[in-house]
């Protein structure tokens, strides 16, 4: 009897189907876990910069490629990014370069593709911050003009770049890894989102979460049903 | 009422989520962080004061507007990464006391619609709606109404899709609810939904369109469906310029489904279907091109002055090139007009993988790099799919062309506009969100890839796809809460 039966299901031609119920269950619970570590790491904070608020304003442009060094800059103990003002539509790699005394003391690169007004380039932490640093950015292979973003105001150590002296300070911001993960930042995190609405309070928090919690239950059960 | 009854509850749902998405998004990303919000939220402002179209395309908004923008300090957040939203007590304080006070005035005044102002103007008919509902309490309660009305829209796209997805694979019904929850947790249509942009509208009248096109296929062009695919044209003409794109490959459709129906009912009764459809579809246009000419504009408006720019601005070979190569390899003889990225890469797949607020919200490369395993493996079981269905392909050949006709419309539009800005910039356009009026195309490849998983496997598969769709979705969430709010 045995026999027959497993006979009769290879005769069937009908393919054993993988539950789905496995796939979600096992998607759900990598992605929760996926979001934990996440919320575990610390976010980049600001270590310093030179910018001056209000706004940033072009102060000068090169087509294609180009640099521009910036001195009496301070570059800040564990930066593991420098932030440089620089706008286009399709950046080009971007390196910047520390100098101190004459002596590189920091380098990287971004990767190509960027977009907006500020690209972000890793570089290797120092253990100490060094003051009166030299920053020299340089690009090439943009098909495009680059602009040069920061401050217009005289100063006694304006940007130099390829075109000239600019009329002002390039914008540079030092990142570093904080010191508190986004567990712990969690609550501060969802205050803030409680501000600048119309509808204010740190209540909104859990309406999204709510919101979302009840999307992917539908989601979840439409699909087995579904399956 | 009979055909919204015939729609299956799947596909309510769905459109439940999608709206419920484009909710918490509305309520994630801060005021006026939504690309161009303030020239939209402008347009509208002086549609429902003045009652008539903007005509200044200045930066110069209506007090109570430049207020709200000056209190939540846009001009210190818009595109500058590491500067995040209010954080004090007193800036909300302080917020709310202007709030109240501009909405109690009544000088207020109008002003310019910014970018908005050469858009048509049916999205922001539509909005004065819950702006006027919104009124007594100020300019974020009637955003945040607007925003609402928006998300909205993210269900009709959602709801449209799924239809779409059943006309392309009726004997696959999970195919359809795996393509309208992708489509329901797409972060990007979230995100563009839960803002005041008339994308939001944008992507629901091209998802009609192409439900009401493949629906013709598979049926037949009845006067109905040419007439609702006429009005649908009519409205997505009236939505945003960027329809434009679509319409050869919609009146190629019209085309193509009107010869078929002359072959079985007779010439007469198909181009008694076509005739009323393609006057109605072109309605909008000719009353916008008489109106440009009674005011000695230019008879397409920006449509014209575009066009005349294009005509001036160097070779149409350079230009054809151009656009190759914003979506395409470079091919040998071509100028190297991206001669330091790929842009199908890095400015398509990794915008699509990320590319929020005022597109200065990112994730880190390595999520990019990461994210082209499940599309290569998506693209691959589509493919697959195909394949083993290419008989059936190549019976479905003219209604495959009308698809690709309007895929290949919209995005050579998209590289014609971005051309006219090159070299001064090389990309100025190719904006990922641009992409969302060919949501039901998507939609369909996935729904491709899980019938290309198998028997056996395709369902686990669909219950991937919806996962993914769903992290993909929560962590864009979290990457704009951490840059606006961490």
């Amino acid at each position: 009897m045995r026999i027959h039966d497993s006979h009769r299901r290879y005769r069937t031609n009908t393919p054993v189907t993988a539950d789905p119920r496995v796939a979600l269950a096992g998607g759900l619970a990598l992605l929760a876990a996926a979001i934990a570590v996440v919320m575990l790491q610390s976010p980049l904070v600001l270590a310093g910069t030179n910018v001056v608020r209000p706004v940033n304003v072009t102060l000068g442009s090169v087509p294609g490629a180009g640099s521009a060094c910036q001195t009496g800059e301070t570059l800040p103990a564990g930066t593991t990014v420098i932030a440089v003002s620089l706008e286009t539509t399709a950046g080009p790699r971007v390196a910047v370069t520390a100098l101190s005394g004459g002596s590189v003391i920091a380098h990287g690169e971004s990767a190509s593709g960027w977009i907006g007004k500020v690209v972000s380039i890793p570089v290797a932490p120092l253990k100490r911050t060094v003051r009166n640093v030299t920053i020299c950015v340089s690009f090439a292979g943009a098909n495009e003009l680059m602009l040069f973003l920061g401050v217009r105001r005289p100063t006694r150590n304006p940007a130099r770049s390829d075109v000239g002296v600019l009329p002002g300070r390039l914008s540079i911001e030092y990142l570093r890894p904080g010191s508190s993960s986004w567990w712990s930042l969690a609550l501060s995190v969802a205050r803030r989102m409680g501000l600048g609405r119309a509808l204010a309070g740190t209540w909104i928090v859990l309406l999204v979460a709510a919101l979302m919690a009840t999307s992917i239950v539908i989601a979840s059960w439409l699909t087995l049903r579904e399956s | 009422m009979r055909a919204l009854r015939r729609v299956p509850t799947a596909a309510w749902l769905c459109v439940l989520v999608a709206c419920l998405n484009a909710i918490a998004w509305s309520i994630i990303t801060p005021p006026f962080e939504v690309p161009d919000e303030q020239g939209h939220f402008a347009y509208v402002e002086e549609l429902a004061r003045l009652h008539r179209l903007p005509s200044s395309g200045t930066q110069e908004y209506a007090s109570d507007e430049q207020t709200a923008i000056d209190d939540v300090e846009s001009w210190r957040i818009n595109l500058q990464p590491l500067q995040h939203a209010l954080a004090s007590r007193a800036q909300q304080q302080k917020l709310e006391s202007d709030m109240a006070s501009t909405a109690a005035s009544s000088s207020a005044g109008v002003g310019a619609a910014g970018v908005a102002a050469t858009e048509p103007p049916l999205y922001y008919a539509l909005q004065t709606i819950p702006y006027e509902l919104g009124a007594s309490g100020g300019v974020l309660y009637q955003l945040a109404l607007m925003r609402l009305l928006s998300a909205l829209m993210a269900g009709v796209t959602v709801l449209f899709t799924f239809l779409f997805v059943r006309e392309l694979l009726p004997s696959t019904p999970r195919a359809w609810t795996l393509a309208g929850l992708a489509v329901a947790f797409g972060p990007l249509l979230g995100f563009i939904s839960g803002g005041v942009n008339p994308e939001s509208m944008l992507c629901a009248v091209s998802a009609a369109v192409f439900y009401c096109l493949a629906r013709g296929f598979r049926r037949a062009l009845t006067p109905r469906l040419a007439l609702a695919t006429g009005a649908l044209t009519a409205a997505g003409l009236l939505t945003k310029l960027n329809f434009v794109g679509l319409v050869p490959g919609v009146l190629l459709g019209l085309a193509l489904l009107a010869m078929r129906s002359s072959r079985t009912l007779g010439a007469r009764r198909a181009a008694r279907a076509l005739v009323p459809a393609l006057a109605l579809a072109a309605a909008p246009v000719c009353a916008y091109a008489v109106i440009n000419m009674l005011s000695n504009h230019h008879t397409l408006g920006i449509v014209s002055g575009t066009l005349a720019s294009s005509a001036g601005h160097r070779s149409p070979l350079g230009e054809a090139s151009y656009i190759w190569q914003l979506y395409l390899p470079r091919l040998p003889g071509m100028h190297t007009d991206f001669p330091d990225i790929s842009p199908t890469r890095n400015l398509w797949f990794n915008g699509l993988v990320g590319d929020y607020g005022f597109e200065d919200t990112f994730f880190p490369r390595w999520v990019d790099n990461l994210a082209v395993i499940p599309a290569f493996a998506i693209v691959t079981l589509s493919l697959r799919e195909a394949y083993m269905n290419r008989s059936a392909l190549r019976r479905r050949l003219g209604e495959l062309g009308v698809l690709l006709a309007m895929a290949a419309g919209l995005l050579i539009l998209i590289g014609a506009s971005s051309y006219l800005s090159f070299p001064a910039e090389a990309a100025a356009f190719p904006e990922p969100r641009y992409l969302l009026p060919l949501t039901p195309l998507f939609a369909a490849v996935l729904a491709l890839a899980a019938r290309g998983a198998g028997r056996r496997w395709g369902a686990s598969a669909g219950a991937l796809i919806v996962v993914l769709f769903i992290a993909h979705d929560l962590f864009s969430q979290l990457q704009v809460i951490a840059r606006y709010y961490g």
